[in-house]
């Protein structure tokens, strides 16, 4: 709506310079000018980008030992995004951690973002988020509404995880790897 | 005139798709892709776990193999990531006094054991891969396991009895501690 008043405005202004243009010198030529500062989005692991649990207690809920501390950064056009949305997933979600024989499902693999939207211990299970992640393997951690005031901006938030293994067999011994996944999105 | 406002049109124009474009372009705008490396290590395990922890002989029967003791139901259970094989040991902490009553004592070669169809045999033998003592041991079993099986369980029944042929003991009560323990080779 902006971008069209602006254009009739412009529109006005154009034609009664041109015409007054005509008046004096008979002769005018138009020069479009537009200048885009390309919008930045960037996401920075600052610690716990490495998580491990030495030793996995089977039919439990075992934690990962200390937050994931994540740092977003962006500079958008309040008029063009209305947030910015922060989204975890695994690439295969029934194998979010990969053992020698047997694979652990990302709705195992449990996240909670105190300062985002899962403030409770959520499964990562969800489906993608404005095409970002992969169904059944994704989780939404926060959507920040954009505005003035907040157009260049960073923040910061802690990623709590945790690995559910409540009803899950028996794990053989050895180790389970895994890479999760997180991109920001404006929407 | 005509010319002049063409070109006004065409200027606007430009500059509202130039707009139009650069909108379009912030929805949707992604990240670089940071990523959390996750590692879960469930460690190796090894457990027997006897149904009794009592096995009693009412009546000893001097210089007879006719003492048998209550039967003992053992589950052993491994998790592991390597070995070929896992065997199962009972051992009496100090051979020369398997039982004992007072000063009378039963050594553990009187003491005999076995699981399955397994012949008896007495508790006499050495440590099995560092567990048992010297001359108060027996393996009782011994499973092959690989990378197929690492992750298994067997429950056996195991039978004891003391074997007095040539001997006669002390009336009174004989007690004991049989050590059952699990070691994977």
């Amino acid at each position: 709506m902006g971008c069209y008043r602006f254009g009739l405005s412009f529109l006005a202004l154009s034609a009664i310079l041109v015409l007054g243009a005509r008046e004096l010198s008979g002769q005018a030529r138009i020069i479009s000018l537009a200048a885009t500062s390309a919008a930045d989005l960037s996401l920075v692991i600052t610690s716990g980008a490495i998580q491990t649990i030495a030793g996995v207690t089977d039919n439990a809920v075992n934690n990962f030992p200390s937050p994931v501390v994540i740092q977003t950064t962006w500079s958008v056009n309040p008029g063009q995004t209305n947030t910015v949305d922060l989204v975890a997933y695994f690439l295969l979600p029934a194998q979010a951690l990969v053992g020698a024989s047997t694979q652990i499902p990302s709705s195992r693999v449990l996240a909670r973002m105190s300062s985002g939207l899962p403030t409770t211990f959520t499964p990562i299970n969800q489906n993608a988020f404005a095409g970002v992640g992969t169904a059944g393997g994704s989780l939404r951690l926060y959507s920040a509404a954009i505005n003035g005031s907040n157009k260049n901006s960073s923040r910061t938030d802690n990623l709590d995880l945790q690995l559910d293994l409540v009803g899950f067999p028996t794990l053989p011994a050895g180790g389970y790897t895994g890479v999760l996944n997180l991109r920001v999105i404006t929407q | 005139m005509h010319d002049l406002l063409k070109n006004a049109l065409l200027g606007t124009t430009a500059l509202l798709l130039a707009g139009s474009s650069a909108a379009s372009a912030q929805v949707g705008l992604t990240s670089n892709v940071a990523t959390v490396a996750l590692t879960a290590t469930k460690a190796a395990t090894l457990t027997v776990s006897p149904n009794a922890s009592t096995a009693t002989l009412a009546s000893i029967t001097d210089n007879s193999t006719a003492n048998n003791f209550t039967a003992v139901s053992l589950t052993t259970a491994w998790n592991l990531t390597a070995g070929s094989s896992v065997r199962l040991v009972g051992w009496f902490a100090t051979p020369a006094q398997a039982l004992v009553n007072g000063t009378d004592l039963i050594p553990s070669s009187k003491v005999e054991g076995r699981v399955g169809a397994a012949a008896y045999a007495p508790f006499s033998s050495a440590a099995v891969g560092g567990v048992g003592v010297a001359g108060g041991s027996l393996q009782l079993f011994s499973q092959a396991v690989g990378s197929g099986s690492y992750f298994g369980s067997r429950t056996d029944q195991l039978d004891l009895r003391l074997n007095l042929t040539g001997t006669t003991t002390m009336a009174g009560d004989y007690t004991g501690t049989l050590n059952l323990q699990a070691v994977v080779q």
